[in-house]
């Protein structure tokens, strides 16, 4: 189970869309998912469909990706889909056990479930794309005139990044917690939910405990490094839009006008 | 240059919830290190020398007595990132103080710290990797690395921040033996091609042959100060701190012992096999000598 996760999606391509200032894939996912929650009739999502798989092919991410991305979520969309398929009232179409299935569920069903699964790729495009550290700076870029309300705008970046460095450690960590504890009789994989999670929480003392002493023990690399926590710091590759980034903009403000378009319209 | 005057350092520890104590880990230290030198400190664990480290770096300050570095004292709060600017430092342990997501990220942490310009911090950024030699992993997650290639980073890192001393608290602590190699070579590099003061911490009696000077600490005081040579002659009082003394070392040590006329101390194995050839060749003169005689 928690031997399973992967952390750093990042897929390592030279593409447009991977040269992209990350300020600008942030702002295009927010555009992208505000403009699918702009969406009426379902048969617009085609659009997006369209669209993803474009991004997909031009990002040079394979295929394959795009369906990993909704693997972690299926649960969610089976759960979405059936409530909604039930819970909507209409005109009845069939009766399974305790499920009535009615059109207008079916309707409402198909469109909530491919919002989601579509707001999922498209937000998975960035991280593939996106190292964690381009994001923290774009992140931090993109907010920094929150800095001026006194908001730790750079410490919240700098907290970012060292959390994506450590969560491999610990991770690595937790392994061999789990090993050391599976090693003296402790079960993992063969139990019950309920068994499962007391088990871990046998797992997160230790694994507390250890971080604390490795973030004290970072905490003096860092003062040692020159890291003062004020002062003004400098970026080995700073950020700065490029000529494909002026490009991107366009692209999305064309779809968000595309997309209000068809609502008003359909 | 380094001086260190009469250093007393105490921990606070908690014998009981409600009743604490000093513990004093340093107990007067008296010292000087000059600039451009190779200087060992080895003690066995809880010998102070640590803190000891941390102490140049000013990550700790004195409780009493006063060190100079370059003639700016420690306990001055505005010398403080001065200081820090002169002495770098590498830990123990590689993950916890690699910080960047990607190697040369890493590297990048202390120029960006200083504020420098982009094109400078990429120009230190690829001296220091290739200073280290590796230049070519610049991009991989530190994750990936063995500990040795991490440790090099750690030392890419302090290399990046340009000091002209480098404390180095154990690093070879965590390492297997062909990591360790790796790792003491760069070090060794720094200071004969570069002209970096190496200040090496360690409790690995084979890493300390090659520096010019050796303190040996033990229970917060100085016990001897010496080159290799000097220090390696007595094993006893090494084996006394409950130090492993280098194979080599310890066995033309017994040898002698035994009566066998091998010039002392021994460090290397290279040595080893001259020293036992010339006391051969001694031997087979004196039984040609011998043969003559009747």
């Amino acid at each position: 189970m928690i031997r399973d996760i992967t952390i750093g999606q990042y897929y390592a391509e030279d593409s447009v869309i991977h040269t992209l200032d990350p300020r600008t894939k942030l702002m295009g996912v927010l555009i992208y998912v505000v403009a699918l929650f702009l969406v009426k009739n379902s048969y617009v999502y085609f659009i997006f469909l369209a669209l993803i798989l474009m991004l997909y092919r031009v990002s040079k991410v394979p295929l394959s990706f795009l369906l990993k991305g909704l693997r972690g979520i299926i649960l969610l969309l089976i759960f979405t889909f059936i409530f909604r398929l039930n819970s909507t009232p209409g005109a009845e179409i069939a009766h399974i056990w305790k499920i009535t299935v009615t059109e207008e569920g079916m309707a409402k069903a198909i469109s909530l479930t491919s919002r989601i699964a579509l707001m999922i790729v498209g937000a998975s495009l960035l991280s593939y794309t996106t190292t964690p550290k381009e994001m923290a700076d774009g992140m931090e870029k993109a907010f920094s005139f929150l800095e001026k309300l006194h908001i730790p705008i750079h410490d919240m970046a700098v907290i970012v990044m060292i959390a994506f460095r450590f969560i491999p450690i610990m991770l690595e960590e937790m392994n061999v917690l789990m090993d050391a504890q599976a090693a003296r009789g402790v079960e993992f994989d063969k139990c019950s939910i309920l068994k499962k999670c007391k088990n871990v929480f046998t797992l997160l003392m230790p694994l507390f405990l250890s971080t604390v002493r490795r973030a004290s023990d970072l905490a003096m690399a860092m003062e040692a490094r020159g890291y003062s926590g004020d002062g003004k710091t400098s970026k080995m590759y700073p950020l700065a839009y490029k000529h494909c980034d002026t490009m991107a903009y366009i692209g999305m403000a064309g779809l968000l006008i595309i997309i209000i378009a068809l609502r008003i319209i359909m | 240059m380094i001086r260190i005057k009469d250093l007393i350092h105490r921990y606070t520890v908690w014998e009981s919830e409600t009743k604490k104590s000093k513990k004093t880990v340093l107990d007067g230290i008296s010292l000087d290190i000059p600039s451009g030198q190779f200087v060992a400190i080895l003690g066995a664990n809880g010998s102070g020398k640590s803190t000891l480290a941390k102490h140049l770096n000013v990550l700790l300050l004195p409780d009493e007595g006063t060190i100079w570095i370059d003639g700016k004292k420690t306990a001055d709060k505005e010398a403080l990132w001065e200081i820090r600017g002169r002495i770098g430092m590498v830990f123990q342990n590689p993950d916890n103080q690699i910080i960047g997501t990607s190697v040369e990220e890493d590297v990048a942490f202390e120029p960006e710290n200083k504020n420098l310009d982009p094109e400078m911090i990429r120009e230190r950024v690829e001296n220091s990797l290739k200073e280290v030699g590796l230049f070519h992993k610049r991009k991989s997650s530190p994750f990936r690395l063995s500990g040795g290639q991490k440790q090099r980073v750690a030392i890419a890192g302090v290399l990046a921040g340009m000091h002209e001393c480098i404390v180095l608290d154990e690093p070879t602590a965590m390492l297997d033996p062909g990591a360790r190699k790796e790792v003491l070579q760069v070090i060794r590099n720094l200071n004969r091609q570069r002209g970096i003061t190496i200040i090496l911490i360690t409790h690995h009696t084979d890493e300390v042959i090659d520096a010019d000077k050796i303190i040996l600490m033990d229970k917060g005081r100085i016990v001897e100060v010496g080159t290799p040579k000097e220090i390696f002659r007595n094993p006893e009082l090494l084996k006394q701190m409950k130090m492993d003394v280098p194979q080599v070392t310890e066995l033309a040590y017994r040898l002698h012992a035994r009566g066998i006329p091998i010039e002392l101390p021994v460090l290397t194995e290279n040595q080893l096999i001259d020293r036992i050839m010339a006391v051969k060749e001694q031997f087979m003169k004196g039984e040609d000598l011998e043969n003559d005689g009747r």
